[in-house]
């Protein structure tokens, strides 16, 4: 009876085919891998080709799902070729850590909340572990700067297998002398694995083979005392804990993605794997069809030369082969001119690449995940890691099912799109019309869990969605319930629609808070607006709208007084945004009663200044009333009567938006100018910020314009408009003869127009 | 040899790199077993050693000519092995011409067939040109033709170096076209070619901040290696190399002045770096750039003329007032823009660090 102990590196192209020849020679009658047992029984997926690398096991406890663990392979680990090798020779393979159920039983606020990526044994992440940095010292001892580098040269790239998994057995015994005893937790896991090789040995196995990461192998090799082993392991506390494949991306393997484990280039080792033999020719042909795709130069010719400069580089610094590093370093040389952008590039799509593994449908998950996966596969929308723009036209069919689809998980608190709705209202007014919708996709692999956990609210999206909505609208304020139906309107939850809105119904029936219902008013428009556009039943909301607007109507005068400056502002803003969300509806009779609203707040003394100064903008532009009555509204503001920053909020309030609209109105100059005028020279310098604020929001164009609009009507004594009096007569004769093209283009009639 | 270079030495302004560095080149050749490609008179290996440094089996002790990123030079001297024509680009003052003559000093031991391009070059500096009485009185023949050299370059087998690849028009640029992918000169007058030699190879020096001057075609492009030199990474790397130029230049100018204190360059590197990233070492002040590059060559050169002010007008010890006029001239580029910028800085760094009172007080005279 022999145990064969083999250290590895986890994501190693080098270690995997070293790994997979020491086997071969062993042909071990049982392998046991370092990783959770409760991963045995889904060991079979691994047979056929169902499961495609890279592809994670996770780990989860169902109470609580965001206390897991993932256990990433990549078709070069060595542990997916250990079990790809047990699986096709019929050995059993086994995974002998320390259960998850004992390592996520641990107090959750002991420890980050966040999933831990499994990063046991991975020499990149000693340092973290032990004291001082002992892999670094080896490393340095051999007189190489970089990590990476030295265990690649050593280890991966080595052309000869013989003796390597002794030499590192060596390396980490003298580096463990060094470092000392490891942790409680290392211990434990290190102790459960001794147990189960020596519970393998009591099985009557004669060749026992043990896949552990390089920094465990002294510990299981040798002797072993089940009862020291038998001390540390007893009185755990234990969880349950569920397990599955779930897809994982290189990258995600790769270490920039936030992780301490993890490998630089997942491509560049999936590459070496798949073909060592013409690893340089093959990498640099890759490269060279990427630039061509993306339109760059890449001859033939450059190809050859890119190869000589990397083989003559690997020459210069001594090394059998070019690496990565000799290889882009030629690349960029010779292809890309010396530039670095295309070498960007190359980096994302090769050296890490945009690879997705793939899970069977036979793997067991939660009914939640399978709903998403079928309409995922029925909607055409693939879990991607890059991030890809979204155009939906919900006129059609699949587009609309898409948009409910994403608008669900959103509900559901899953970010797998965002919504790009800046972009959409430009998109908007330039040419689209309203009936697109602008998503960015991206999926990350952790969102799984989250999917995991909103199981709980149902076994379909829709059910789960509708569910979890009704949940949030329990404690949710009025803004925040006609948001929610806004949202059950787009993803069409016509379950949750209705009890919503007698939520939102009897909510602002008691609303005392004006500014909630102002707040609440435009999601709901959007709902009675856009209602129609999906095959949503809006009718029924409008009466609810109305309601709500006439008690926002109501309210608002008394709102609006004895308010101090930050509420006034936000009253504002809360108006402007029930004034646009209005125009959305076709209600005549709420667009009258919003105006008349607008003219007596601009009138009524005891508003605040800037809620008085805004409803006169709104006001003049709706034509309800003139300049005349604004000039002289705009004396009384801006009265010697009254306290200076209360005319410069007033004006600050006027000002808001586009200040064109405003430039022809002489009567509001005037006024402006005498007011600036009569101010003395301390009140002058307290209201300037003010005042500068107030026109810091225009472009410089009109500024200017308004500069030289006061500078003219200054110098006209009567003050009177330019207009009137400098205005050239109208030649009524010539203006006929232009009535017919216009009509022709409106498509009226010229002689009714007469 | 090595006397007989010394005595030519005497009394030249600035010897090529080959003679300065003769005593160094004579070491690694003899060192060097390796491999070397046909006509070379180094390996790879032994280039590189001459231009790193190192220090040789035998004790010898080699200077550092490039200070920076060991791995551009290697892929310069692949790119020579490789037999593909190397292009070294980047801002001015980036020790490109510098680079470029070191490599055909250890790999020729010429560094002299130079071309130096201009809008004014013309086909004759690449290709060849004639001897007038020659060709007048007996017409077209070997002893007329007058080689460019690039083209003596190509009949002994060595390196040709041309400079300010994109001053030069396009006409002339696409000349060395066929030069580089036929490695053939044809003499259509003679009927003939001159066929390049083992050991011919083209060296270029372009600077990426002449903007579209005379853009490179794709066609020649492709036929260079592009290795891009940067601006020195760090400040130890800069203030190391403006010191060993400053000691080199000093030598060969042999100014009675002492060797400035390593604590005036640093600060001269300082100000050049922190107006050049448009925010100060510490990360913690934001300044604005100048229109001029900054290159470490012009810091070199505030030195060398501060040095010079020191040893002629001053106590022969280089001060912050020596060195205040080439800093101040080098800064302020543009006499508008640059002079505010330069005042800002002033006022709002200089002004404060401690121990800088001597250069603010300086600086702000020059104004």
């Amino acid at each position: 009876m022999t145990v064969t102990v083999f250290g590895i590196r986890h994501h190693g192209p080098g270690s995997a085919r070293s790994l997979v020849a020491a086997l071969t020679s062993l042909m071990p009658d049982i392998i046991l891998i370092e990783g959770p047992p409760e991963g045995d029984a889904l060991l079979r997926h691994a047979e056929g080709g169902g499961l495609q690398p890279p592809v994670a096991l996770l780990v989860y406890r169902p109470d609580m799902p965001r206390r897991a663990a993932f256990f990433p392979f990549a078709v070069f680990s060595p542990e997916w070729q250990a079990i790809r090798f047990g699986l096709t020779h019929s050995v059993p393979v086994r995974f002998c850590d320390l259960p998850q159920a004992v390592q996520l039983a641990a107090d959750p606020e002991a420890e980050d909340t966040a999933p831990v990526e499994e990063t046991t044994g991975e020499l990149g992440n000693l340092a973290d572990r032990i004291r001082g940095d002992p892999i670094g010292a080896l490393v340095e001892a051999a007189g190489y700067e970089d990590f990476e580098l030295w265990w690649e040269e050593q280890v991966e790239r080595r052309a000869d297998p013989r003796g390597l998994f002794e030499a590192i057995m060596e390396a980490m015994r003298a580096l463990r002398a060094e470092a000392g005893v490891g942790d409680e937790r290392e211990e434990r896991r290190e102790a459960h694995m001794r147990r189960s090789i020596r519970k393998a040995e009591k099985e009557g196995f004669e060749r026992i083979a043990v896949v552990c990461g390089a920094w465990h192998a002294p510990a299981l090799d040798g002797p072993s005392s089940a009862k020291s082993d038998a001390a540390v392991l007893t009185g755990l506390k234990r969880v349950r804990v569920d397990a599955t494949w779930i897809p994982w991306s290189n990258f995600r393997l790769a270490y920039r993605s936030g992780y301490g484990a993890g490998i630089v280039s997942p491509g560049w080792y999936a590459h070496l794997w798949g073909d060592p033999e013409n690893a340089t020719v093959g990498w640099i042909v890759r490269s060279a069809h990427l630039l061509r795709r993306e339109g760059l130069d890449a001859p033939a010719s450059s190809v050859i030369d890119a190869v000589r400069l990397g083989d003559t580089l690997a020459a210069l610094r001594d090394r059998p082969n070019p690496g990565l590093s000799e290889l882009s370093e030629s690349i960029r040389t010779v292809l890309c001119a010396g530039h670095g952008a295309p070498m960007q590039l190359i980096r994302r799509q090769l050296e890490v690449g945009e690879v997705m593994g793939t899970v069977p449908e036979t793997v067991s998950r939660v009914p939640l995940q399978l709903d998403l996966e079928r309409e995922q596969r029925r909607l055409r929308l693939h879990a991607e890691e890059s991030r890809r723009r979204l155009d939906l036209d919900l006129r059609r069919d699949l587009d609309r099912d898409r948009s409910v689809l994403l608008h669900r998980l959103r509900l559901l608190n899953i970010p797998w799109g965002a919504l790009q709705e800046k972009e959409m209202l430009t998109a908007r007014s330039i040419r689209r019309g309203t009936f697109h919708e602008l998503w960015q996709l991206q999926w990350h692999v952790e969102l799984v869990l989250l999917v995991i956990e909103r199981t709980i609210w149902g076994n379909t999206l829709g059910d789960a969605a509708e569910a979890f909505v009704e949940h949030e609208a329990e404690a949710a304020e009025l803004p925040g319930l006609t948001e929610l139906l806004h949202g059950a309107t787009v993803a069409n939850l016509s379950g949750a629609i209705a009890s919503l809105l007698q939520r939102v119904q009897a909510k602002a029936a008691v609303a005392t808070d004006v500014r909630h219902l102002l707040a609440a008013f435009p999601p709901l428009a959007q709902v009675v607006r856009y209602g129609d556009v999906r095959g949503t039943e809006a009718q029924q909301v409008l009466p609810i709208v109305e309601a709500l607007f006439e008690r926002a109507l109501i309210g608002l005068p008394g709102a609006c007084t004895s308010l101090d400056d930050a509420a006034a502002a936000e009253i504002v803003t809360l108006m402007s945004g029930a004034g646009d969300a209005l125009l959305l509806l076709d209600a005549s009779e709420l667009h009258g009663e919003w105006r008349v609203l607008l003219l007596r707040l601009g009138q009524l003394q005891s508003v605040h200044p800037l809620v008085r100064g805004w409803c006169c903008r709104r006001a003049l532009e709706q034509r309800s009333i003139d300049t005349g009555e604004l000039a002289r509204l705009a004396r009384i503001a801006l009265s010697p009567a009254g306290s200076a920053s209360d005319a410069a909020a007033w004006l600050q309030g006027l000002l808001r938006g586009s200040g064109l609209a405003l430039l022809h109105q002489d009567g509001l100059w005037v006024a402006l100018d005498s007011w600036l005028q009569r101010l003395d020279a301390e009140t002058f310098t307290a209201t300037l910020p003010l005042v500068r604020r107030a026109f810091s929001g225009f472009q410089a164009p009109e500024r200017r314009a308004m500069g030289e609009k006061v500078a003219r009507l200054r110098n006209s004594e009567t003050g009177q408009s330019e207009r009137e009096d400098g205005g050239t007569p109208i030649d009524r004769e010539r203006a006929r003869l232009v009535l017919p093209v216009l009509a022709h283009i409106l498509g009226g009639d010229a002689d009714a127009n007469r | 040899m090595i006397e007989e270079h010394s005595s030519v030495l005497a009394g030249v302004a600035r010897a090529r790199s080959e003679q300065q560095f003769a005593e160094e080149l004579a070491e690694l050749r003899m060192a060097d077993d390796r491999q070397r490609p046909p006509r070379w008179d180094l390996s790879p290996w032994a280039v590189r050693t001459y231009l790193l440094g190192g220090t040789l089996p035998s004790g010898f002790e080699v200077s550092p000519k490039y200070i920076g990123n060991a791995r551009l030079m290697e892929i310069a001297i692949s790119t020579l092995a490789t037999d593909r024509a190397l292009l070294l680009s980047g801002v001015p003052g980036t020790g490109k011409s510098w680079v470029s003559e070191h490599l055909a000093a250890a790999i020729s031991g010429d560094s002299s067939l130079m071309v130096q391009g201009t809008a004014g070059t013309d086909e004759t500096a690449v290709r060849y040109g004639w001897n007038y009485a020659l060709l007048l009185q007996s017409g077209p023949s070997e002893q007329a033709l007058v080689p460019s050299p690039v083209m003596r370059a190509m009949q002994t087998g060595r390196l040709a170096r041309i400079e300010e690849l994109t001053r030069m028009t396009g006409e002339v640029q696409d000349a060395l076209i066929t030069i580089l992918s036929e490695k053939t000169l044809p003499v259509f007058e003679l009927n003939t070619e001159v066929q390049a030699h083992k050991g011919f190879n083209v060296i270029a020096t372009a600077n990426s901040r002449d903007r579209a001057v005379n853009e490179l075609s794709s066609a020649l492009t492709r036929r260079f290696n592009t290795v891009v030199l940067p601006l020195p990474d760090t400040i130890e790397e800069e203030v190391e190399i403006v010191e060993r130029r400053v000691a080199a230049l000093g030598r060969a100018l042999e100014l009675p002045a002492e060797k400035p204190a390593l604590e005036e360059i640093r600060r001269v590197v300082t100000i050049f770096r922190e107006l050049r990233e448009g925010v100060t070492q510490d990360g913690q002040t934001k300044v604005k750039s100048p229109t001029g590059t900054l290159a470490t060559a012009e810091a070199i050169s505030v030195i060398n003329s501060g040095l010079a002010m020191a040893a002629y007008y001053g106590d022969g010890t280089v001060r912050a007032a020596d060195l205040a006029a080439g800093l101040t001239g080098t800064v302020i580029r543009d006499p508008v823009q640059d002079r505010v910028v330069w005042l800002e800085y002033l006022q709002t760094v200089v002004k404060e660090r401690d121990g800088w009172a001597d250069f603010y007080r300086a600086c702000n005279e020059m104004l």
